[in-house]
């Protein structure tokens, strides 16, 4: 039971990382921005939640204005930074340096704005305990557990059957193109941004309200997060989100069989194997953007 | 030949005179190298109003020599190579005799430099053992892990089990905090069945705790110093988890009904008198003095106290002299704590705690052993 039990939790955090990871990789895959300011619309869209929950709005209000702010945000970097970084002809290495001095600034606002303290939302329902086949998750847990993979597969709905998911795979597939024939890419980026930051919300937000929120942290999401998206197949937003829970189930379950001081170590190890295995990633995508 | 040695006589003469008149004038500069920014700057905010309090009473006070003290403010980022950085502009740029630390990582980073360029490191939280010796510039206010650990193991042993399990933050003080629990529990007798380490900053337990939970020892030994709160909601998940003890860090443990009848150590460490309390609480806008609030503010006062005495004797307030002068005075009396220096560390008494039906139940006190 004790094994079932970490593997439930693994596959709840690999839920959450997993939906960063299919974010991140949606919008890499499309401009070729390491966007690593995504770390910091993930901190603040939960602080977003947080404050709207403290002024007394329901909890599915403060979330949807969560997502919201953090798909205005993600727009606004993108018009405000990248879309200028990329009229001026700068490479992905300065666009990535960029998005780190993004991430620096957005963690300090909310530092400012909000206390560097560790944060816990006052939701009473938010410890509670609901028992699944004799497994304990909080709410948190099980909302992240059923919207997730629901999340998965409305994104890969919409990128395959919708106008505007066809034109982004367009414009992923081959941008000069899309450019010339009138799908104005630079559109686009700015729709795939926001859907992006979007996104990333809800892991933010629901991790927030399971566990507690703090600044500085997010960092360590995104890399698990990227690290799952290289492993899965970049492009592939089933492979980012199957890596994602295969590793952070690894995480989990390995704390019974090694000290959890190594269990980061062994993600990492599982990775560089994996990735000697199969350097194309679990999903192979056509993918020939400049790193 | 003449002529030079005229000239260079005059030229020392004068020096010295304006020596003697700076000395005379001098203004004490106490430096704070605090964690502002970062995962741990909850702490260093609190630190930092502690420190700020301190100068500001003193200064409305008259300061130093009839000058003003000036707070020399750096960011560590709670980062060792950042604070190396910041404790040589403290020393080059602000030529700082003494500047207070916090965390052991820290501390334990700029001591050689401390001890380089003679300057007095005031330690008012940072409890890792090695901080007994790291430097003869490192004065200690707060009794050092081993002390604390000493006082908690024995009455864990003798009142509540003989057998224990270990979660211990790995950093600097919870691996020190580990070590000299199971040291002290085993020299007794104890039995450790289970150890496992969590990261600064983590707020997913659940793995960690699980696997301790598994490992069914009489009583939990927990040695963190950030997130308890988290720590406390996810216990509270796990049915049966046994009882916890923890040390002065654990305090944030208080008041959730998953940590009902735990037991933690502290450093008594008390209020100071009302007024001061009361203005505190009205600059901040906080409901109290917080732990670190009061351990900044007092270990600032014991600089500003020795630089008082060094004053009125008309000496230099330099690194070395008031470190000497802090151990000479050696016992300093506060409402916040008495703090005698028999050695560079403090020691004080510990309290065993228990949380009772929304009170901390003082259950022993105790003055550790120096050892």
């Amino acid at each position: 039971m004790l094994y079932i039990q970490l593997l439930v939790d693994g596959l709840v955090t690999g839920c959450a990382v997993g939906l960063v990871a299919l974010s991140f990789s949606y919008f890499y895959a499309t401009t070729g921005i390491f966007h690593v300011a995504h770390a910091g619309i993930y901190t603040l869209s939960g602080y977003i939640a947080l404050h709207f929950v403290k002024l007394g709005l329901p909890f599915v209000a403060a979330l949807a204005i969560a997502i919201a702010v953090a798909a205005g945000v993600g727009a606004f970097i993108q018009v405000t930074l990248y879309a200028r970084l990329e009229k001026r002809g700068a490479s992905p290495l300065v666009k990535m340096i960029a998005s780190i001095g993004v991430l620096t600034v957005l963690q300090n606002i909310v530092a400012l704005t909000f206390t560097p303290n560790i944060l816990q939302f006052d939701l009473p329902w938010r410890i509670s305990l609901v028992h699944v086949f004799g497994i304990g998750l909080s709410i948190p847990q099980l909302i992240l557990l059923i919207v997730s993979p629901l999340i998965l597969f409305a994104m890969l709905a919409f990128s395959r059957w919708t106008p505007l998911g066809k034109r982004i795979r367009a414009v992923a597939s081959n941008p000069e193109l899309a450019e010339t024939t009138q799908l104005h890419p630079e559109r686009i980026f700015i729709y795939v941004i926001a859907i992006a930051s979007g996104l990333v919300a809800v892991p933010a937000v629901l991790v927030g309200v399971d566990q507690a929120m703090q600044p500085y942290t997010s960092l360590l999401v995104l890399l698990t997060a990227i690290i799952a998206m290289i492993a899965g197949g970049i492009g592939s937003m089933g492979g980012a989100f199957v890596m994602s829970i295969l590793l952070a189930v690894i995480q989990s379950v390995s704390v019974m069989l090694v000290s959890g001081r190594w269990s980061i170590a062994l993600v990492f190890a599982v990775f560089i194997v994996f990735i000697l295995w199969r350097p194309e990633g679990l999903f192979r995508r056509n993918f020939n953007r400049q790193i | 030949m003449l002529k030079p040695r005229i000239g260079g006589l005059i030229a020392a003469a004068l020096i010295s005179a304006y020596a003697s008149t700076a000395l005379a004038q001098e203004t004490l500069k106490v430096g704070a190298l605090l964690p502002l920014t970062g995962p741990a700057a909850p702490i260093g905010l609190e630190q930092q109003q502690g420190v700020q309090f301190a100068v500001d009473l003193a200064n409305a006070q008259g300061g130093v020599n009839g000058k003003p003290i000036e707070l020399v403010l750096d960011d560590s980022q709670g980062k060792p190579d950042q604070a190396v950085l910041a404790f040589n502009r403290m020393a080059d740029l602000d030529q700082v005799p003494a500047l207070i630390t916090a965390f052991s990582s820290i501390s334990l980073a700029i001591a050689p430099l401390a001890t380089r360029r003679e300057i007095l490191v005031m330690n008012p939280a940072a409890q890792t053992d090695k901080l007994a010796d790291a430097s003869e510039f490192l004065i200690n206010t707060i009794p050092l892990v081993n002390a604390e650990s000493q006082v908690m193991t024995k009455y864990a042993f003798e009142h509540i089990g003989k057998t224990a399990s270990l979660l211990y933050e790995n950093a600097a003080a919870g691996i020190a905090g580990r070590d000299d629990f199971r040291n002290h529990f085993e020299a007794l007798g104890g039995k450790v069945i289970a150890e496992e380490p969590v990261e600064f900053g983590q707020t997913n337990y659940r793995a960690a705790l699980l696997k301790i939970n598994a490992s069914k020892p009489d009583f939990v030994y927990i040695a963190i110093t950030q997130s308890h709160e988290t720590m406390a909601d996810q216990v509270g998940q796990i049915e049966g988890f046994p009882v916890a003890v923890g040390n002065t860090f654990s305090r944030p443990f208080f008041g959730y009904p998953s940590t009902e009848g735990w037991y933690q150590s502290a450093i008594q460490s008390n209020n100071p008198e009302t007024r001061t309390l009361e203005a505190f609480k009205a600059k901040y806008g906080t409901k109290g003095m917080g732990f670190f609030a009061r351990e900044y503010f007092n270990a600032t006062n014991i600089v500003i106290e020795a630089a008082k005495a060094l004053s009125a004797e008309g000496k230099e307030l330099s690194g070395v002299n008031l470190r000497d002068t802090v151990l000479k005075i050696k016992t300093f009396k506060s409402p916040i704590a008495e703090i005698t220096f028999h050695t560079s560390t403090a020691l004080r008494p510990v309290e065993i705690q228990q949380y009772v039906k929304g009170t901390r139940k003082v259950i022993e006190v105790a003055t550790p052993v120096a050892q």
